[in-house]
């Protein structure tokens, strides 16, 4: 059997974060969970390196924009694909998170599950 | 103002007027040199009249405050009417300019300007509001959604046909609501002059397509005859944001069917002319009243019998759509009746 693939989600808002957690773990993915930026950098130390990273921008710590700056600079983890996922949709946003390395944008409220799904399929 | 009227108020009083006006006002003479300015202006470019008098606006390109002026009139002091110029920091000014002619001939231009910093202040802290409370509802909106979609799928336990039936309409309105949310920004980026566009060669055939593919089952449930024609055999790409685009033709549909009476007639047309692409669509239904005609491209109008027929819709899509024709320097207009049948045109050039 494959081993499951492993997807790091940054996300503060709980009832967002229950409802893709669930998804994404009906699909077969093993799912990290941080609420902030800092939190994420910890569990990316604490555990296994994931294949994919679903960020959240606007968090409570450190936000969505100041992780991606920070680890792509990061030699063991500047490589890994982040898709971010927001409700701030404006296209200066979406531009200076594109810029800072993310490697796709999904603006929550336009997208259902599944087609979020589709997405996070399309970078493996 | 006529000269007898000047003299019967004396001349020291008309230039007591005119110093005291709230407006700024310069007037230049035929050679285009400064020869007359009011306090209120002095006051704007922080400047004395002496340093100023008799200069021509070629100089101002010299004098920081002075030269965003200078380059909206040129030198040769073009007309403008309400246009803004950023002047500095919490100084925004709309400046017109007239051209004061004698038998046909310019003998000086006239320059008002207009302080709109408080009205400017405003519109931001209002366009902030709606940009910041969007956001806030997308939150919530997109949990709903997600929700939603999770119940829909059985995913919580199988459902019956009354279950999966309200379902779908509370999504639907989900739906609506995530688009007003975001037609409430794109009426901010509008306003702000940051709605941007990404141009690209896109074949407008098959764009129209789609859209009329979205909206077949409902007009196949109002019964509505419906055509789409296209009027010549190749019709070429064209450079458009495709995204945008499709906004307006889908506001377009969705007015047409909205506003047809079933058993009626909605013809779409495509051609193209020399050096445009023209498009049209046709419905037959409540018309457009005469006497409200010269709003329907305004933000948050819905004619009178418009509101009668379906309280939906908040009226925006129309001056959405405008704004994103002119954006592509094409043109947007309608023809109508009412209770009879509305044709809107949009042109994009080639």
């Amino acid at each position: 059997m494959n081993k499951k693939k492993k997807i790091l989600l940054v996300e503060d808002e709980k009832d967002l974060k229950f409802l893709l957690k669930q998804t994404l773990v009906e699909e077969g993915y093993e799912v990290d969970e941080a609420m902030d930026g800092e939190e994420a950098f910890e569990k990316l130390k604490e555990n296994e390196k994931p294949d994919l990273i679903l960020l959240d921008l606007l968090l409570p710590g450190m936000d969505g924009y100041e992780f991606l700056s920070k680890i792509k600079k990061e030699h063991d983890y500047g490589s890994i694909p982040i898709v971010v996922v927001s409700n701030l949709g404006q296209e200066r946003e979406i531009k200076k998170a594109m810029d800072l390395g993310a490697a796709g944008y999904l603006i929550k409220a336009n997208f259902t599950l599944s087609e979020i799904l589709e997405k996070i399929k399309s970078f493996e | 103002m006529k000269e007898q009227q000047i003299s019967k108020i004396g001349e020291e009083q008309f230039f007591a007027i005119f110093d005291n006006l709230v407006d700024g006002l310069m007037v230049f003479d035929g050679d285009n040199n400064l020869c007359l300015i009011n306090s209120a202006a002095l006051k704007i470019f922080e400047i004395n009249e002496k340093d100023i008098l008799n200069k021509s606006i070629e100089d101002f390109s010299d004098v920081p405050l002075l030269r965003n002026l200078f380059y909206l009139l040129g030198k040769n002091i073009k007309e403008v009417f309400r246009k803004e110029l950023d002047c500095r920091e919490n100084l925004i000014l709309e400046i017109t300019s007239s051209s004061i002619l004698q038998k046909d001939k310019r003998v000086s231009s006239l320059i008002i300007l207009h302080n709109i910093t408080r009205e400017k202040q405003i519109e931001k802290t209002k366009n902030n509001f709606v940009t910041v409370s969007a956001h806030q509802l997308r939150t919530p909106l997109s949990a709903i959604r997600w929700s939603l979609e999770r119940l829909s799928q059985s995913k919580a336990g199988k459902l019956t046909e009354e279950q999966k039936e309200l379902l779908g309409r509370v999504s639907k309105e989900n739906k609506r609501m995530v688009s007003v949310v975001n037609e409430l920004l794109n009426l901010v980026k509008i306003e702000e002059g940051r709605y941007l566009y990404k141009f690209n060669s896109f074949s407008i055939e098959k764009l129209v397509q789609s859209v009329v593919e979205y909206y077949e089952e409902l007009i196949k449930g109002k019964e509505i005859k419906f055509e789409f024609q296209v009027l010549d055999r190749k019709m070429s790409k064209v450079k458009i944001d495709a995204g945008k685009i499709e906004i307006v033709i889908r506001a377009l549909i969705d007015n047409a069917i909205r506003y047809t009476f079933p058993g009626g007639t909605i013809k779409i047309a495509l051609g193209s002319k020399k050096k445009e692409i023209e498009f049209s669509i046709m419905n037959t239904g409540i018309g457009i009243p005469k006497d409200q005609q010269q709003n329907i491209f305004k933000k948050f109008f819905r004619a009178s019998n418009a509101m009668k027929m379906d309280t939906e819709g908040n009226g925006n899509q129309l001056f959405i759509a405008r704004n994103i024709i002119e954006a592509h320097k094409g043109k947007i207009w309608f023809e109508s009746e009412e209770d009879k049948r509305t044709i809107f045109y949009f042109n994009l050039p080639l």
